[in-house]
């Protein structure tokens, strides 16, 4: 939530930097700490009263008193990991900026949730050029000898397993146990069925599963833990690390603690307590619930929208309300886990195509329409066409376009998921349709969730008020599964209010807030600012979220950190996939052996990095990677620490195997264009 | 013709010189007196085997090569199209509407769904009428909602972690404070581990599949609830139901699976007994004791589902288990819901360290989903906590339960399929009762209860009302209960019809009435609420006697 003072003189990064992040001269905290305070109190010198509705104050200076208190517990916050000398060091950059900041800069948040970021320049739009196709992905190939190597891993990995449960069947009986029929019972486990699990995954365990505490936002603190026998259990050392965390799906950082979204679901919980007791449809439905669902369908453009309180249920238990025997279900290959459950419990027919390609789509269209159902050859009853708008594991984006033009043709209905996609992608924020520009009404259900653009929980479906009603009464989630709690909600409605911005009572201060005319919500455009009695009256937003400045700033911060990590890494000679525009970044390892060894080298660097590793069966075999989540609470610095790490280690494990040598950029080069990098599409 | 030998002769010469080139070149080949030696022997001057093994070589590579996608393109129910009659069947196909839409009584039900303002509790205010009620439908079982000292936990956990995790638990989103609740539950139970699920209704029919494969065997309870049926179905285990909590049924049932299986000298499976402790759809409670030794004398695991007795029954709210002093270790999978339980949100499986780190890797509800909010981990464990130290408030909740049982036991026209003991008493119509009904036009009064929805919509409804008599025994039972909810509702009491997913239950369960007690209101109190109901049900159930 850097609240970003525009005037360039000021910008840190304009000033000539000999290194980068890890090298940097380390500002001690207690200069850090004056300096800040220091602008605080600036800022409280300048500040006016709190209004929250005043329309005319400037929202980048003006600090209402909420914001101001709030920095200063920021500094109490900070103060307290001052007290832990491991943690309050700052040779990593990571509690504090390296540079304290002026006393004209002035941040509300903390540093180690989001990053501050002043300058204007590292800022990016996330708009897909109206009228040109989506361009094709191409998946580039490694050299011969990197796929060779990772089959004979594999291979060397599945023998070795074989061998061992072999030989220790026979002298280690009791480690096998659970895996043998044994007092009349079958295994819980056939020892097949969990080879993958016990003979290659337990290898690299220490990559999985990583308990944290705290928030999970630009940094995060790991438990640090080790195992004495093989991974088969893990033990706490009691110690903590802070880690920069390029992991956590927080596309607009607002995992935080502290910041009016926190101060929002801190009154819900004074007031609302913690739990609604029970299923919407029995008692458990609270006016939070009515305003966070009419808030959710404006904020995506449709008629109306449901919540639900957890985001793969809103699939598994909402996809069978609207399929069943008779219906065809078409599926991207790479669908998500929770579509697979859904389309399963619902008895549909399924297809699938192979990943966003449309060719094969409209093949496999004109196929199952006219072959109809199998055997009978009777017509379907409906297709409906389940599509994600960003793959979490590939970083590609959907052809919403093409498959708009498909829809005109072939009449099929058309479900997005936007788990990923929304709030992270389109101008402003408003998903895959805003992005590409498409009128979020010509598709028929948006569904998406909360747990990551805006640092809540749950799940949404939008679409029109005749299908919603629907799924309210025939989806299982509304008749049996607890609703969603209050304090989830206010976060829900207080990051989504701040990403669009609330629209102020015209002429306004005459105008009581309760007495706002109805009118308001008829002449809603979409995507536009919230109407300023979407919520409740106690959500106190300061100016600077108020007016959505803060809001598009972060989707601007996602958009310039995104395309710069990837281009960055493009240019560094790695092999990527997926859209520049995706704030999922995956970079292919291959080999098996280098999961553990990048996870690992990425931890021990002297500003540590937790990146997420993904193998088989999450990828094909041989496309192991590690997948960056880029937030908008990293600074341009954090990005550039990830890219030197990258390039450092990326040459230790031959990684780089991506644009010809003579085309690669050297790390400082692509750190001095980073604008450049950032906003190029 | 001799000619034209001698002109083909260099043919013949290049050709034959091409084929001793070849010879030599395969010769040199690494490995190509093997094959060489294999199809001289598989040969055996039998040109039927060399064709054979071609054939064989031919269709692997096909069915090696063959895409996975469009795998009923060679299916002979394949019927080939022309480009133009393609076109032709893609304009005709015209798809059915995605939903259709919602019928009158389901409209009305919907709008009649009540909308807490503010908090909700023992005595919640409603939006639609403003004033405050007392609530016998919402799981507050232990009075936890609203408690001071969870929320002031929950705000402190607020300011130190933020809301969401942001990310499943494999990556980043196990907390600290996941572990320390698993452990409570564990700990508060006796198992050996506990893990936790975000959502209580997504657990079961998580767990479920975690270990139920295709073949294994699955009996379970015909009345089991809806997130059961859905785990059940997903797993595409061999699934035997017996009659609702009748364990001469189970018994019964697994006597025959045992004799099919020594008919057929199957192999061992894995099985197992899924049921409910305290049954969702009925208050019913399974004889636990009995079940542990059914299960324990035909070897199958028990997957017993809680949500509903957990933290509801028991001295301290431990559930079945505790109630019947038998040992929670002896549950293979016990499940409960921290949602309903312990008024916070998510689930759990409690079980054996084996059971819960397979689940880890196994169950999808757990590994693809974001783990808890840490604030609502945190108020769980709270929760655990109280229940642990105030053995009192189960005394308070029994004592209503038996304060209410003593008045709607009483009432004649309505029968209760409730265990004694269970917080969550449904009531039905009494049979005969709902025979009279039957006779008589449907009153004037269920229609004005739809005033909620439209004005069309009413319209609609006093056109239909005279239909009524023809209406289904089901609908004409609800519509009387839904009559008795929102007459009970205006003398502010709040219950509420069991709602269900008609139409894809695997048993289409009676309509019934829900009540959920709670620890929160005095005997008092409760009683107050309960006549209300009794004398509501009296008037409505006997309008026309």
């Amino acid at each position: 939530m850097a609240l970003a003072k525009s005037s360039k003189s000021s910008s840190i990064f304009n000033k000539k930097r000999s290194s980068n992040a890890a090298g940097a001269l380390p500002a001690s905290a207690a200069s850090y700490l004056s300096a800040l305070s220091e602008a605080d109190a600036s800022a409280r010198k300048r500040s006016g009263p709190a209004i929250t509705a005043s329309p005319t104050s400037t929202p980048a200076l003006s600090l209402s008193s909420s914001i101001t208190s709030s920095s200063e517990d920021t500094i109490l916050h900070e103060h307290e990991y001052m007290s832990d000398p491991v943690l309050a060091s700052n040779k990593d950059g990571l509690l504090l900026p390296l540079r304290p900041p002026t006393s004209e800069q002035v941040f509300n948040t903390v540093h180690t949730e989001f990053g501050h970021c002043a300058d204007e320049s590292f800022r990016a739009t996330s708009q897909h050029k109206l009228g040109t196709p989506l361009a094709a992905h191409v998946q580039q190939d490694p050299p011969y000898y990197i796929l060779l190597s990772t089959y004979i891993s594999y291979l060397l990995l599945i023998i070795l397993g074989h061998v061992r449960d072999f030989i220790g069947k026979r002298l280690n009986p009791k480690q096998y146990r659970h895996l043998m029929p044994g007092g009349g019972y079958a295994p819980l486990n056939s020892d097949f069925d969990s080879f993958y699990t016990r003979r290659l995954k337990t290898r690299m365990d220490e990559c999985f599963s990583q308990p944290v505490t705290g928030v999970a936002g630009r940094t995060i603190l790991l438990l640090d833990r080790y195992s004495t026998d093989y991974n088969h259990t893990q033990t706490l050392t009691g110690t903590r690390t802070r880690a920069l965390n390029i992991s956590s799906y927080n596309y607009l950082g607002f995992a935080q603690a502290r910041g009016p979204c926190a101060d929002a679901v801190e009154e819900s919980i004074k007031r609302y307590g913690v739990s609604t007791l029970g299923s919407r449809l029995d008692a458990g439905t609270s006016d939070l619930h009515t305003i966070g669902e009419a808030l959710v369908a404006k904020f995506v453009g449709t008629e109306d929208a449901l919540i639900s309180s957890m985001g793969f249920a809103t699939n598994s238990t909402y996809i069978p309300a609207l399929v069943g025997k008779g219906c065809l279900v078409i599926s991207d290959e790479y669908n998500h886990a929770s579509i697979r459950f859904g389309v399963r419990i619902s008895g549909a027919h399924v297809r699938m195509f192979k990943h966003n390609n449309m060719k094969n789509l409209e093949a496999l269209l004109k196929e199952v329409i006219s072959q109809g159902q199998p055997k009978t050859h009777r017509p379907w009853k409906k297709i409906l066409i389940i599509v994600e708008g960003l793959y979490s594991m590939e970083g590609t984006l959907v052809n919403l376009p093409a498959i708009m033009e498909l829809k005109k043709k072939y009449k099929f209905y058309l479900y997005i998921d936007e788990a990923h996609s929304i709030g992270a992608l389109g101008p402003h924020g408003r998903g895959v349709a805003d992005y590409f520009g498409v009128d979020p009404r010509g598709i028929d259900l948006l569904m998406g969730t909360f747990t990551k653009s805006f640092g809540a929980a749950g799940g949404y479906i939008a679409g029109n008020k005749t299908l919603i009603d629907i799924l309210r009464v025939h989806g299982h989630s509304g008749a049996y599964a607890e609703s969603m709690a209050p304090p989830v909600l206010t976060q829900v409605i207080s990051s989504m209010a701040s990403i669009m911005g609330l629209q102020l009572p015209a002429e306004t201060t005459s105008i009581a807030r309760g007495s706002v005319p109805p009118m308001l919500e008829e002449e809603y455009h979409h995507p536009g600012p919230a109407p300023f009695s979407s919520i409740p009256a106690w959500v106190n937003l300061p100016p600077a979220l108020a007016s959505g400045k803060e809001g598009s700033s972060r989707i601007r911060r996602l958009a310039f950190n995104s395309r710069y990590l990837h281009n960055g890494l493009i240019k560094l000679g790695f092999i990527t996939y997926g859209d520049p525009a995706s704030p999922i970044v995956p970079l292919l390892l291959f080999n098996p052996g280098k999961m553990n060894m990048f996870h690992r080298l990425m931890k021990d660097r002297q500003t540590p990095i937790v990146v997420v590793v993904v193998g088989y069966p999450a990828t094909p075999l041989v496309t192991g990677r590690v997948r960056f989540c880029v937030s908008a609470a990293h600074t341009k610095e954090d990005v550039d620490c990830v890219l030197k790490a990258c390039t450092e280690i990326g040459d230790v494990l031959d990684l780089k195997h991506g644009i010809p040598a003579k085309d690669r950029w050297s790390l400082e080069e692509i750190m001095d264009r980073a604008v450049e990098l950032g906003t190029m599409e | 013709m001799n000619t034209t030998s001698a002109t083909l002769a260099p043919v013949f010469t290049f050709l034959e010189h091409a084929l001793t080139t070849a010879q030599t070149t395969f010769d040199k080949l690494p490995g190509s007196a093997v094959i060489q030696r294999y199809v001289k022997s598989s040969h055996q001057n039998d040109p039927g085997r060399t064709l054979l093994e071609l054939i064989l070589v031919i269709f692997a590579i096909r069915t090696l090569l063959q895409s996975r996608t469009r795998a009923d393109r060679n299916g002979k129910h394949f019927i080939q199209f022309s480009e133009k009659e393609v076109d032709e069947l893609v304009d005709e196909w015209i798809p059915e509407p995605l939903g259709h839409a919602l019928t009158a009584t389901e409209e009305s039900d919907l709008a009649s769904v009540p909308v807490i303002a503010g908090p909700n509790g023992p005595k919640p205010k409603l939006v639609s009428t403003g004033k405050n009620a007392i609530n016998l439908s919402s799981y507050n079982f232990t009075g936890l909602s609203g408690n001071e000292h969870i929320k002031q936990r929950a705000i402190d956990t607020l300011r130190k972690y933020g809301l969401g995790s942001c990310g499943p638990p494999g990556f980043y989103g196990t907390l600290d404070v996941h572990m320390d609740l698993e452990n409570d539950i564990a700990d508060f139970l006796g198992t050996e581990a506990a893990i936790l699920y975000s959502q209580g209704f997504s657990t079961i029919s998580s767990v479920i599949p975690a270990f139920c494969k295709r073949g294994d065997i699955i009996v379970a309870d015909r009345a089991v609830n809806f997130a059961i049926q859905k785990g059940i179905q997903i797993s595409r285990s061999t699934i035997r139901w017996f009659d609702h909590n009748d364990l001469n049924s189970l018994e019964e049932v697994l006597v025959s699976i045992e004799k099919e299986r020594k008919k057929r000298r199957a192999p061992m499976t894995r099985r197992f007994i899924v049921t409910e402790g305290i049954f969702q759809k009925d208050g019913a409670m399974v004889d636990l004791p009995k079940l542990i030794e059914l299960k324990y004398k035909y070897k199958y695991r028990l997957i017993l589902d809680e949500s509903y007795s957990f933290g509801s029954v028991g001295r301290t709210g431990r559930g079945l288990t505790e109630l019947y002093n038998v040992p929670a270790s002896k549950v293979d999978m016990l499940l409960g819901s921290c949602a309903i339980g312990l008024a916070s949100a998510g689930g759990f499986c409690a079980g054996s360290r084996t059971v819960v780190d397979h689940q880890r890797i196994n169950g999808p509800s757990f590994v693809f989903s974001a783990s808890m909010p840490a604030l609502l981990a945190v108020s769980a464990s709270e929760g655990i906590n109280i229940l642990r130290n105030t053995p009192s408030i189960f005394e308070t909740l029994q004592d209503n339960v038996r304060a209410a049982r003593a008045i709607l036991d009483r009432v004649e026209c309505i029968t209760i399929p409730s265990h004694p003991a269970s917080p969550i008493i449904h009531i039905y119509v009494r049979q005969q009762q709902q025979q009279q009904y039957l006779q008589y036009p449907a009153p004037i009064s269920a229609s004005s209860s739809h005033t909620s929805t439209s004005s069309s919509a009413k319209h609609h409804h006093s056109h239909h009302a005279k239909d009524a008599v023809r209406e289904s025994e089901y609908e004409l039972e609800e519509r009387m209960l839904q009559e008795v909810v929102e007459e009970t509702l205006a003398h502010g009491v709040l219950v509420t019809r069991a709602k269900k997913l008609r139409g894809q239950e695997i048993v289409e369960p009676r309509p019934s009435i829900r009540l959920a007690l709670t620890s929160a209101l005095s005997k008092k109190e409760t009683e107050k609420a309960v006549n209300v109901l009794k004398t509501v049900l009296v008037k409505v159930l006997n309008k026309r006697r």
